[in-house]
């Protein structure tokens, strides 16, 4: 290697899925060379060396262009994958925080903004419970962090029991040395009683603003518990950071959604006007994995509604247990489709979480990431994610296919992170294609026609309200559909003519004429059949 | 699945000679790509193992102590309950997780019926509020080792003595007894337990069943004296139905002794794998124990050599080849499976059968 090198490697080492991004300098121009991923149980080093091994072989030329070729035109993988550059993100380990206050009242916005943050939220309080069980749950090994707060100034009904919460505290402090506390709001005040019990410990003692502190409500204590929770190369947090400059190096607005083995992300990003940074809104809510730890009756359930396969609760159970204990085995046969009846079931939970970002303007592109997605076909990723993502609008749809997005957000300076993803913007996301959404179609005949004029000629087709519409428009390929509805409908506007301009992609165009929110048949095997049909019409590599 | 690609034997048949025990797939270059499939350790080396505690529970063991199996650490509380204490009744100095111990002259307890002795939980207002109980029942330790930590009302850590096979879930308590193979007249990999074939003279033995048993016959293992049994997979229903008779078992007056499950692989029926299943057999007769934080099967025998399997040796753990157990021949690349999924796989040698491409996540080798 020279000091001046001409690939780099890109990591991201998540909790079940590793991947590898080989980026080579060309044409002096950072462009994505080749990426390959793996359940996190392969070797890291193995994978790197199998995808340079791959590069090699595909374009000797390229290869030593980037200098992964030996003078005598051999490659040794193992030594380039040793010494190339690497950029890594890692996610940092599930931890668990036990949310804690005096009442329900107090508690309800601490919880709120732990589930938002990525952490396994537990929550207790002390109004209505033996202190003995609350000991006991502080006590819990499987607690990392503990939240107590209180308001500032605290509520009548917080005053007269915060300090025995506080001395309960105490005394699980005194005992647990490797327990991190964060005492939020009017709880501040009892850190010397803490101080005071506990003596060497490995665990810290917080102070946080109060749960309602901040603009908006909450987010100065949201901001510290991210901290606290993530280090700066966890990939979620970096993604977050990605999308900021991503929205600014397309001027659009962007949102990422990203299905994980322990939780799920949603960053919304509004590109910056006047010199200002773009505004990102970031939510990462461990309660959205894929699956999560313990298949409870309530996530069986979840997934039963998204599932296509006649499989009984106790068998999708099996099955779901077997999904968490190895997120990437058996995904031949039937498994494809059950992970994204489990990813769509972890996207509800995610988009009912984060209200406030569904409340925003609809994105201009969504960008889908993660081990949820690896597998599947795009076409059925953009199904599943018309499924949940219920907004009538014309929304462009891409995959970061090679996990660059939280490597990239790895990088401290803003200004190089924006710099790298200037030069690999048309490479790290795989285009989806398009999805049109009208809102408000009533049922009948037909709810209007559609003209897409696109660079091969001009279709026409009638609109069948309830149905799915696609229309083939390949990656790379741009064009303009023309609606024409028979009644007013909403997207973006309301209105009953509409040209959009829309891109192409694995999906193509995908027009959505089903109910916003989505209605299905409260019998299972009809809404069985009905989901079937629909996933028919997209996942085309399907055995039939 | 459906292997859609399949090469000739004879192509790889050169790397039946690299599969020796022990063989680095990075060294060797018949192995390139098996260090993308995962490994699975067949044996741990010393395993810390922990005992939980409840507030109130007492420990009777301090760190550093040598335990030998069957020592009981710690006696559990049944019926724990909160007592306030007056002040006069604790030392100064007291600490929280302190034992106390009553009798004194002149001490009035607060709130609750009067305890002799309980532990200490915190202080709150000039007195301190305490965990104490009647009713305690002894917690034994099933293997031996060195105590590495106590701490009220969490837990005791252990350091065990020996080696452990690694499971990923264990249901119970953990316990101890001889290891005996379930079903000695077939196959004890593709083993079930019916609960019909249970009698008393398994009393005090931990049964290897192979893969599949139901809850019914758990229930009755437990009943008859058995005190674990090792399994491949659980399935949730058997796994739920265990977990409400089991804690049935905690709250009867009489419990019945310590009885555990260690589930090897999961939750979907497939046979035990190969090389676990020759540690098995050769534990045969021999006393192990079953813990559950972590969930394994320790044992001490020192003179137990295990041999690792062949370095090209790969099992699959998902499909519709679970179980089934062959030679790595290569990588595969990308291939399309059944579904439509297009995945990396690697060829694999299935006895005398031409290699066929598996996906490489479905697979797992030894070490």
């Amino acid at each position: 290697m020279t000091s001046d090198p001409r690939a780099f490697l890109a990591l991201d080492l998540g909790a079940a899925s590793s991947s590898a991004a080989l980026i080579g300098r060309l044409a002096h121009r950072w462009r994505l060379v080749g990426s390959l991923a793996m359940p996190s149980s392969s070797s890291a080093d193995g994978l790197v060396a199998e995808l340079i091994r791959r590069v090699g072989a595909a374009d000797p030329t390229l290869a030593a262009s980037i200098g992964l070729l030996d003078d005598d035109g051999t490659l040794d993988a193992g030594r380039i994958a040793a010494e190339l550059p690497r950029l890594v993100a890692r996610s940092a380990p599930a931890r668990t925080i036990l949310a804690c206050a005096v009442s329900s009242r107090a508690l309800a916005p601490l919880a709120a903004a732990a589930r938002r943050t990525g952490w396994r939220t537990l929550e207790a309080t002390l109004e209505g419970t033996d202190p003995l069980q609350l000991i006991s749950r502080l006590l819990d090994p499987a607690v990392d962090v503990v939240l107590v707060g209180a308001g500032d100034p605290p509520g009548a009904d917080e005053r007269r029991l915060l300090g025995e919460l506080s001395a309960i505290v105490a005394g699980a402090v005194a005992r647990r040395a490797d327990l991190t506390v964060i005492l939020a709001g009017a709880m501040t005040e009892y850190l010397d009683r803490l101080e005071s019990s506990s003596g060497e410990r490995t665990g810290e003692l917080l102070l946080a603003p109060a749960a309602s502190a901040g603009e908006p409500a909450g987010s100065a204590l949201r901001e510290l518990l991210d901290e606290i929770r993530g280090g700066p190369d966890d990939p979620r947090r970096a993604a977050g950071r990605a999308v900021g400059a991503l929205a600014d190096v397309l001027d659009r607005r962007v949102e990422l959604i990203e299905i994980g083995f322990n939780g799920g992300l949603r960053a919304t990003a509004v590109p910056g006007s006047g010199g200002n940074d773009a505004v990102t809104t970031v939510s990462i809510v461990a309660d959205a994995a894929l699956v999560p730890p313990e298949s409870t009756d309530a996530t069986v359930d979840r997934v039963l509604a998204w599932s296509t396969m006649p499989l009984d609760r106790h068998r999708l159970r099996d099955r779901l247990r077997e999904l968490r204990l190895w997120p990437w085995s058996g995904i031949g046969g039937d498994g494809a489709r059950l992970r994204l009846a489990a990813a769509r079931a972890a996207m509800t939970i995610l988009v009912d979480a984060t209200p406030e970002q569904s409340a925003m303007p609809a994105p201009d592109l969504v960008v889908v990431a993660g081990g949820a997605f690896a597998v599947a076909p795009g076409p059925a990723v953009a199904l599943a994610v018309a499924d949940v993502l219920r907004r009538p609008a014309a929304i462009a749809l891409a995959q970061d296919h090679a996990r660059l997005l939280g490597t990239i957000g790895v990088i401290p300076d803003a200004t190089e992170r924006r710099q790298a993803l200037i030069d690999l913007v048309d490479d790290l996301l795989t285009p989806l294609g398009s999805i049109v959404i009208p809102g408000g179609i009533r049922a009948g005949p037909s709810a209007g026609r559609m003209t897409v004029h696109a660079g091969t000629g001009s279709s026409d087709t009638n609109l069948v309200p309830g149905g799915l519409e696609v229309v083939d428009l390949p990656p790379g390929e741009v064009a303009t559909a023309e609606f024409t509805f028979r009644d007013s409908v909403r997207l973006g506007t309301r209105g009953r003519h509409f040209a959009v301009d829309v891109s192409g992609g694995l999906g193509g165009l995908l027009v959505d004429l089903r109910d916003v929110p989505l209605r299905l048949p409260d019998r299972m095997d009809r809404r069985r059949e009905l989901l079937d049909a629909w996933q028919e019409s997209l996942w085309l590599t399907r055995d039939r | 699945m459906t292997a859609t690609n399949v090469r000739h034997s004879a192509r790889r048949g050169a790397s039946a000679g690299s599969g020796a025990p022990g063989a680095s797939p990075a060294q060797s270059p018949e192995l390139r790509g098996l260090e993308l499939v995962a490994c699975r350790p067949i044996l741990a080396g010393p395993t810390e193992v922990l005992f939980a505690l409840k507030p109130g529970d007492r420990s009777l063991v301090a760190a550093g102590d040598a335990i030998v199996a069957g020592t009981s650490i710690a006696e559990r509380l049944r019926d724990a309950r909160i007592v306030e204490l007056t002040p006069a009744a604790t030392a100064e100095g007291a600490a929280a997780g302190d034992r106390w111990t009553g009798g004194q002259a002149g001490v009035r307890l607060r709130r609750g019926p009067g305890a002799e002795a309980g532990e200490l939980l915190y202080e709150h207002d000039g007195h301190w509020v305490l965990a104490a109980g009647e009713h305690a029942e002894p917690v034994e330790c099933p293997l031996a080792g060195v105590v590495r930590d106590v701490r009220p009302g969490v837990g005791i850590r252990v350091r065990a003595q020996g080696r452990a096979l690694l499971g990923v879930e264990a249901l119970g308590d953990p316990t101890s007894g001889r290891l005996s193979l379930g079903s000695e007249r077939s196959d004890m990999r593709q083993g079930r337990l019916r609960s019909t074939s249970l009698d008393v003279g398994l009393a005090g033995t931990i049964l290897v069943i192979g893969s599949r048993v139901d809850a019914e016959a758990l229930t009755r293992a437990r009943a008859m004296g058995v005190r674990g049994v090792v399994v491949s997979g659980l399935a949730g229903k058997e796994r739920r139905d265990f977990m409400a008779s089991e804690s049935r078992q905690r709250a009867a007056l009489h419990r019945l002794p310590p009885f555990a499950v260690l589930v090897l692989d999961g939750a979907v029926r497939r046979p035990i794998a190969g090389p676990v299943g020759a540690v098995l057999e050769r534990l045969a007769g021999t006393t192990v124990a079953i813990t559950v934080d972590p969930p394994a099967l320790v044992f001490d025998e020192p003179k137990l050599a295990v041999d690792p399997p062949p370095a090209d040796h790969v099992r699959v753990r998902a499909g519709e080849r679970a179980g089934d157990e062959g030679r790595w021949a290569g990588l595969a690349g990308v291939r399309r499976f059944a579904g439509g999924t297009f995945l990396e796989a690697g060829w694999v040698a299935f006895g005398d059968e031409p290699p066929v491409a598996i996906p490489i996540a479905d697979l797992e080798r030894f070490a």
